[in-house]
């Protein structure tokens, strides 16, 4: 959380627009290219170190995936999906991660303001001092990414090195890859990096390479270069990802109808006692000839 | 009928009126006791503790009334009591709802209730003769919130536990949660308002747990008579239990 240092476009709960300046800053990203991936997991460990994240115990799934699902903990795993092709058995590697949408599902979610941030480069990050852990931006999030920890209490995810890149450093794990198949930089330079290469590999027979940069999130700021760019879910990677239409319609339909109605059953009690009064009982307590009963 | 009960003067600290304060449905002096210690407690357990639930969700709900938050020390208290209020209060719901519901039976003249508000204009020429303990509004609240409180309770363990439902399961109950909190607030402004602004005297029948005469004449006839007629009374009081107490 570098609030200092970034200006912000969007912020959780926000009552007014959240826009913290006017200067506007270049969009960066990510460039994973899952064809050079060798499954090193230097990324992994260099994600750990320098967000200071405590060692998380390993498990043994039948693959030589560091664990079975990202964690409060563990923000940055490499996914060793396997297919089999006509050839043999591929590991079709893909860097799991906070995918830094233009238009945050979790951010969408977020009841507390200011918790989840999307600053003017495009990073989404988590404000631990805001956050209340209610975890509605786990189920906001259409990439399955952001994780409750027990421990804090708050939710965690990759913040995009956004310490590092406030003072103009790269990513720690993009500094860690030692095939160049990470890359870091504007939206703009990645796109054109990533379009060469799915030229590339079209050329070398991969038909189908794509680059996978979501329209259905508005693009996001972790972009990644698929061989198989017909099937993302190979990769563990969602078709067409948006936010939910369920959260759109809780927050933006039927918390304002709900606002209106409480607010219209006030105004409606103080109009039936201003036109009819109170329905007060009449004549003497022990006076029953008035009970209208045979 | 008219004379079936004789009135006594109501004189503050007497014994017989203290007596008759724990039963329910007994002429008590001057005054009809209405709802007995318990049946009160349990209003009152589950009044307090919705309105709790309310004021550390209403904030967690929307900013605009991010300034409820900070009646119980900020937006993350709200957020650790709101379950735990939210359990109390299905508890506390479940024992009123087991309590009241004898009287709750819907009859036909709950329906004739309900359709003569549905035709006539106005209270005049609305015939309220067969109204017993509760009115048919009454008994559709009483369903409501016990209905109600259910899908609060269902929804809000989703919420609370969202790692156990897949997304479409949470984003639903997301909205379930809060169009049951939505009926619930809209019923509970006009409950508030009907029974103590639109109708004097109704809140001292949840507070002391009496209702005068008038009253009950006015509001429920047919529980009225029944009272005066001694078919209510489900404790009948003795002279022998009159002196232990």
């Amino acid at each position: 959380m570098q609030t200092q240092a970034l200006e912000i476009r969007r912020s959780s709960a926000a009552v007014l627009g959240s826009l913290s300046g006017q200067r506007r800053a270049e969009v960066v990203s990510k460039y994973i290219d899952t064809t050079t991936c060798i499954g090193c997991k230097a990324c992994e460990v260099a994600c750990q170190e320098w967000n200071d994240l405590r060692p998380v115990a390993t498990e043994q799934t039948g693959s030589y995936q560091t664990l079975p699902t990202l964690d409060a903990n563990y923000w940055n795993l490499i996914r060793f999906n396997e297919r089999d092709f006509e050839g043999g058995l591929m590991w079709l590697m893909r860097k799991d991660q906070c995918m830094h949408c233009d238009e945050p599902g979790c951010l969408a979610a977020c009841p507390a303001p200011g918790a989840i941030v999307q600053y003017a480069n495009g990073i989404v990050d988590v404000n631990p001092d805001q956050c209340i852990g209610c975890r509605y931006c786990e189920t906001g999030c259409p990439f399955d990414v952001p994780r409750f920890s027990r421990t804090t209490g708050k939710m965690a995810k990759c913040t995009l090195c956004v310490d590092r890149v406030s003072v103009g450093l790269e990513p720690a794990c993009i500094k860690a890859c030692p095939t160049g198949c990470l890359h870091f930089g504007t939206k703009e330079d990645m796109l054109e990096l990533a379009h060469t290469r799915v030229g590339a590999l079209k050329h070398d027979g991969f038909a189908q390479a794509a680059v996978y940069d979501p329209a259905g999130v508005h693009g996001t700021s972790v972009i990644t270069v698929l061989a198989h760019g017909d099937h993302p879910e190979w990769y563990g990677l969602p078709k067409n990802p948006r936010v939910p239409i369920l959260v759109k319609v809780w927050k933006k339909l039927l918390r304002p109808l709900g606002g209106i109605a409480i607010l219209g059953a006030v105004f409606g009690v103080f109009g039936h006692y201003m036109r009819h009064g109170p329905k007060a009982a009449h004549g003497a307590d022990d006076d029953d000839s008035n009970l209208p009963l045979a | 009928m008219s004379s079936t009960a004789t009135p006594r003067p109501h004189l503050p600290g007497d014994p017989a009126v203290m007596v008759a304060r724990r039963y329910e449905d007994v002429v008590c002096g001057n005054e009809i006791s209405r709802h007995n210690l318990l049946s009160r407690f349990s209003h009152w357990a589950v009044a307090v503790t919705f309105v709790l639930a309310m004021l550390t969700g209403m904030p967690i709900w929307t900013p605009v009334f991010g300034w409820m938050a900070y009646l119980f020390g900020g937006l993350t208290v709200c957020r650790i009591l709101h379950p735990w209020l939210g359990v109390a209060f299905v508890v506390f719901s479940i024992e009123r709802f087991f309590q009241w519901l004898p009287d709750m039976h819907v009859l036909p003249p709950d329906v004739d209730w309900f359709r003569q508000r549905a035709t006539k204009q106005g209270r005049a020429g609305v015939d309220d003769s067969q109204v017993g303990k509760y009115n048919g509004g009454q008994k559709l609240y009483f369903w409501a919130v016990s209905i109600g409180s259910l899908g609060l309770l269902f929804s809000g363990l989703v919420m609370w536990l969202p790692r156990y439902f897949p997304p479409v399961v949470r984003q639903l109950m997301y909205l379930v949660h809060d169009f049951a909190f939505i009926c619930y607030a809209v019923s509970l402004v006009v409950h508030a308002y009907l029974s103590t602004a639109a109708e004097p005297g109704t809140f001292v029948s949840m507070s002391r747990g009496t209702v005068t005469r008038a009253w009950a004449r006015l509001h429920h006839p047919r529980w009225y008579h029944d009272v005066l007629a001694g078919q209510r009374s489900r404790e009948v009081m003795t002279d022998e239990q009159d002196r232990r107490s």
